[in-house]
């Protein structure tokens, strides 16, 4: 008698949810999927963030980073009276090459570190080996670990500017969340391999037990940048005084991560798709409910008839959908946290972020509740109402008005008048179009799925695009550094006696400190200097124009300086100060360079800087091109490779020599990061609208499973039966297709839009693939073909006696 | 007082109909289904309704059920004007007064033939909660389903799932039975027993009104009344039942 206990209307809301198991999963199914999306997306936009500030935050990170050669213990005591500045350490950082198992030079970034044991600022996190590193021995950051090639307790081999191979014990690995920290350099992802060694190494490598790079860390509010460049300005000018010369001054907030603006460009793709998920996923389960519903209008009929109230009736459907509902929440939940954290896991490692603990996101959770809650409830309850209005006569009788009008509609005359298709796919085009509202509703959800899904390929193209319009700005074959400056004309002559060069030029460089109207340092600009009018960069103006042959002190500024200087514009002056030097310039262009996540890079005329510097027709930086256009990478490597040994035979100093495709690539991978991201996003669109589309189908087949017996008792064979209900499918596929290829227009442009202005703070033009659209083909068939063989199949295995029973 | 109830049973139609039309409106224009019905129904009365296929049969129970409204004149059913109650009144009051049965039986196919039948009592809240199932055993004991309680109705045959409506439809104990063709998927073997079921229900006090095509049972029924093009040919009453 157990089973009696409960109401009779409650057990059939358990009877409707177990005596259909494979319904109750596809609509369970539905609704999961939608909140799964729902979930990571939302997840992963709190979490990132989030944690990209405090785990940077935890880390101490130097709020003030100044470049002063050869300081020692006596200054930095000096600095820590200064009022406003909390911690005072000095590194010593310089640059070496080591060789990796395949025999390349990789460059590596040495930071000596004085306090190993008690590090303040730029605190490091142990992940393998042992901390600190002895005499002799060496850390490094897993960032490049890949590019060394090196285990740990393997002998890495490194060359010191003199020529001399020294061997270094690697003994541990560790992660550096500053990677790219200081404004002046190209970010994390231009950053070299970073290596970590005590000061007693130093002596050993050949180089001064001093420091070079300061750290401060200020009291009070170190996340408001204007507040740490007025501590920094009181730290110069105790610098100075005691007589060091600047080179370079960057600020950082405690909360502002090398690689925000990635996460930042994450967020904004995040937020226009967690909309449109939302959206989906209502679509979605509006759809699942309203199919499920109007198999149960004859039922809502037979109730009203034998007492049931509207309350009553509308009370147990609604129950049904609460517990759908609740089931889906709770399959989705668990689902949607462990992709999550293994998202964020594989984002946090791409760009340097250090996780927190994982736990839930609270308005996740309750954005994945409320939606499995309350979208079903609305979903529900229109067609639940519609059931209920319907009168009795209708519902009992099987005939609904809607049905009645079959054959009259205006589609589907235009379709009968159709000639020369065969009578079986008339039937499912008839079949397609019969229920209009259904059919739009499936379209709708497949299409904006898609569209999604193809726009995601576009964005992806975009970001593509704009790379390869990047590297435009590095169109050398060969960067050439040395030791020290060399000749101009001796290096050319030099170079260009090979036949596989073609072109060298000498180009020029400085650190500029960026000095606002009271003379306080902003940040740090690398202003590069090729000689006027080189072919070897093509900008992308933003206004104004580039620099030409003739000019002295103009500059073309990238689009960062707008950060600082907002509303700056070609005519305006800018004070930089050089090797201690103030001087003016005037801005002549601004151009676009990788937007807010690269640094404050300026261009100016090669004669003119080389001048000012004292370095009139020497220099330490060459560009290279070789006779063989269109060189590879590795094509551009080995010729790295010929060059450093011609170069050394010849006694030159070469400090490094780096294939110009190399900068381009790591330019790029911060922004390959969004794409694959993108991808993944793309993914998880796809899953929702393949769901749904199953789902729509497969309910569709079943409410038609009486038709079906029809068909088969005036001798339709199972074939032709699984072939009309495939070919219906199909035929939805292909419509949901066209109109995804239309709304991945306007959907691309805002994706695009968001992660441009995101990380450029500009837009750029949207790139149209057709490899989103092909691929959405393919996917929207196949789907579309598994989701109505699988009921077909079962239909049609039904005896005509049980289907004709099936009322 | 015994008497005076007796005597208010007798002459106060249980069932009334007045000026009855009903016109349905088509694509092809209105179609009248009933032209002026006029109909007195007396409590303890089996009336079975005949009439060719199209005569108006199902619109006119449904009339008296309230499950379509008319297009003039009056439904007055056990003291109530059916068509002035709006749709949740309406649906109460059906569920309390009457046993609706159908030719195809419109049991819920999810529900087991205990619930199918307590579901009636679920809506109406006569019974308390712990009577319900009892009562519902009693009800199928009557039709002798009583050993097929926990079944689904799709696994019982035809003439088995005709008696559960009934039982159903007697769930609230009503005083009126209303069935359009409840034989008319039945074997005549079949007919029978359900034909003598509602021959027991008539004797225990209730009101039946039978739509049958079956000529052979029509005869059978104490008062016969034949539809033709919606309106009523003949009405004829046997004498030996007495009245
Ligand atoms: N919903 C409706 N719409 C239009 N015409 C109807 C409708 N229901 C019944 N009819 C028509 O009304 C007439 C009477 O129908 P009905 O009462 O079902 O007859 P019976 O039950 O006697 O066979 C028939 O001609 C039928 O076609
Ligand atoms: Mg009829």
């Amino acid at each position: 008698m157990n089973r009696v206990l409960l109401r009779p209307r409650w057990y059939k809301v358990l009877a409707d949810l177990w005596g259909n198991k494979v319904r109750s999963l596809l609509v369970i199914a539905s609704i999961a999927v939608g909140l799964f999306a729902v979930g990571i997306i939302t997840t992963l936009d709190a979490t990132l963030r989030r944690d990209m500030r405090l785990g940077y935050a935890a880390v101490n990170p130097a709020n003030i980073q100044m470049v002063i050669p050869n300081f020692s213990d006596r200054l930095i005591e000096g600095l820590r009276g200064v009022k406003g500045v909390a911690e005072v350490e000095g590194v010593r950082t310089f640059n070496l090459r080591a060789r990796n198992r395949d025999g390349e030079w990789v460059t590596i970034t040495m930071n000596a570190i004085p306090n190993p044991r008690e590090m303040k600022i730029n605190r490091l996190m142990v992940l393998e080996g042992i901390w600190p590193p002895l005499k002799r021995q060496l850390v490094v950051d897993r960032y490049k670990l890949d590019e060394l090639q090196s285990n740990l307790g393997e002998e890495i081999e490194i060359e010191l500017p003199s020529g001399t191979i020294r061997n270094l014990k690697l003994v541990g690995v560790v992660q550096d969340q500053t990677i790219g920290s200081s404004g002046a350099g190209g970010g994390y992802f231009l950053a070299p391999a970073q290596g970590y060694i005590s000061m007693d190494t130093l002596e050993w490598l050949e180089e001064p037990q001093r420091y070079n790079l300061l750290y401060v860390t200020v009291t009070g509010d170190s996340s408001d940048v204007r507040y740490i460049r007025e501590v920094a300005d009181r730290v110069r000018r105790e610098v100075e005084k005691s007589g060091y010369v600047i080179l370079g001054t960057s600020v950082r907030a405690s909360d502002d991560h090398p690689n925000s603006s990635y996460t930042g460009a994450m967020s904004s793709v995040l937020y226009v798709l967690s909309i449109l998920v939302v959206f989906l996923s209502g679509f979605l389960i509006f759809n699942t409910f309203q199919a499920l519903l109007t198999q149960q209008v004859q039922q809502i009929g037979i109730m009203k008839i034998i007492g049931g109230r509207s309350r009553q009736v509308i009370g147990i459907y609604l129950a049904l959908i609460f517990v759908f509902g609740v089931l889906a929440f709770l399959v989705a939940l668990p689902l949607a946290n462990r992709a999550s954290l293994a998202l964020l896991e594989f984002l946090a490692n791409q760009m340097n972020i250090a996780l927190l603990p994982y736990r839930p996101v609270l308005r996740a959770t309750l954005l994945m509740l409320a939606i499995a809650l309350v979208v079903p409830q609305l979903a529900g309850f229109v067609p639940v109402l519609q059931g209920v209005r319907i009168t009795i006569q209708e519902a009992t009788s099987g005939i609904r008005k809607e049905n009645v009008t079959i054959g009259k509609g205006w589609l589907e005359r235009q379709l009968m008048r159709l000639r020369g298709v065969p009578r079986p796919l008339l039937v499912s085009l008839r079949n397609t179009f019969r229920r209009k509202g259904r059919l739009m509703l499936t379209l709708v959800t497949l299409s904006l799925g898609g569209s999604i899904f193809i726009a995601t390929f576009n964005v992806r193209a975009s970001v593509s695009d704009y790379i390869s319009r990047v590297g435009k700005y590095f169109r050398a074959d060969m960067n050439i550094t040395f030791s020290q400056p060399y000749r101009v004309e001796k290096v050319r002559q030099d170079l260009e006696a090979l036949p596989e060069i073609e072109r060298v030029e000498g180009w020029w460089g400085a650190r500029g400190e960026i000095l606002d109207e009271q003379g306080v340092v902003i940040d740090t600009a690398y202003i590069l200097a090729p000689p006027a009018g080189t072919p070897l960069v093509s900008p992308i103006l933003l206004e104004g124009r580039w620099i030409e042959p003739g000019d002295t002190n103009a500059i073309t500024i990238s689009e960062r300086f707008s950060d600082i200087f907002p509303g700056i514009k070609p005519g305006d002056t800018l004070k930089l100060r050089i090797n201690g030097e103030e001087k003016t310039w005037v801005v002549v262009g601004r151009f676009q360079l990788v937007g807010s996540s690269g640094g404050y890079v300026a261009y100016t005329s090669g004669e003119y800087l080389a001048k000012q510097t004292g370095m009139i027709n020497r220099t330490s930086s060459f560009r290279a091109v070789a006779s063989q256009h269109g060189m590879t990478l590795a094509e551009q490597k080995a010729l790295a490779i010929q060059l450093d040994r011609y170069l050394r035979s010849r006694g030159y100093d070469v400090q490094e020599i780096t294939a110009g495709l190399s900068l381009e690539e790591n330019t790029t991978t911060g922004l390959n990061i969004l794409t694959t991201f993108l991808l993944i996003m793309a993914l998880l669109t796809a899953l929702v609208g393949s769901i749904g589309l199953m789902g729509t189908m497969s309910l569709n087949v079943m409410e038609r499973t009486r038709e079906i017996g029809v068909l088969r008792a005036v001798g339709a064979s199972d074939g032709i039966v699984i072939r009309l209900v495939m070919v219906e499918g199909l035929l939805i596929g292909l419509m949901s297709w066209g109109l995804s290829v239309l709304l991945s227009f306007p959907i691309s442009t805002l994706l695009a839009d968001a992660i441009f202005v995101a990380l450029f703070r500009a837009s750029w033009r949207v790139v149209f693939t057709p490899l989103g659209l092909f691929i959405w083909l393919g996917v929207v068939l196949l789907l579309a073909a598994v989701a109505s063989l699988l009921p077909a199949r079962n239909a049609a295995r039904l005896t005509i006696r049980e289907v004709l029973a099936y009322e | 007082m015994a008497a005076q109830l007796e005597s208010s049973h007798d002459t106060v139609p249980i069932i009334e109909l007045r000026g009855l039309v009903k016109t349905y409106k088509t694509g092809a224009g209105e179609f009248p289904a009933l032209r002026g019905i006029d109909l007195a129904v007396m409590p303890g009365e089996f009336v079975v309704v005949v009439g060719k296929s199209g005569a108006g049969k199902t619109t006119l129970v449904n009339m008296i059920t309230g499950t379509d409204r008319p297009s003039a004149g009056v439904v007055r059913v056990a003291g109530a004007d059916v068509h002035a109650m709006h749709e949740d009144q309406l649906a109460l009051w059906r569920g309390r007064t009457l046993g609706v049965i159908y030719q195809n039986f419109q049991l819920m196919p999810t529900l087991s033939l205990l619930n199918n039948v307590m579901l009636p009592m679920d809506f109406c809240g006569l019974w308390r909660r712990r009577e319900s199932p009892l009562r519902a055993l009693e009800l199928l004991r009557a039709v002798e389903l009583e050993d097929h309680a926990f079944k689904l109705p799709s696994t019982i045959s035809g003439g088995q799932q005709q008696r559960v409506a009934i039982a159903r439809a007697l769930a609230n104990d009503p005083p009126i039975l209303v069935a359009d063709e409840p034989t008319g998927r039945l074997d005549s073997v079949t007919a029978e027993t359900i034909f003598q079921i509602f021959l027991r229900l008539v004797e225990s006090g209730k009101t039946i009104v039978m739509v049958t095509h079956d000529e052979n049972l029509a005869r059978r029924v104490p008062r016969r009344i034949r539809l033709a093009d919606g309106r009523i040919v003949s009405d004829s009453r046997d004498q030996r039942g007495g009245g």
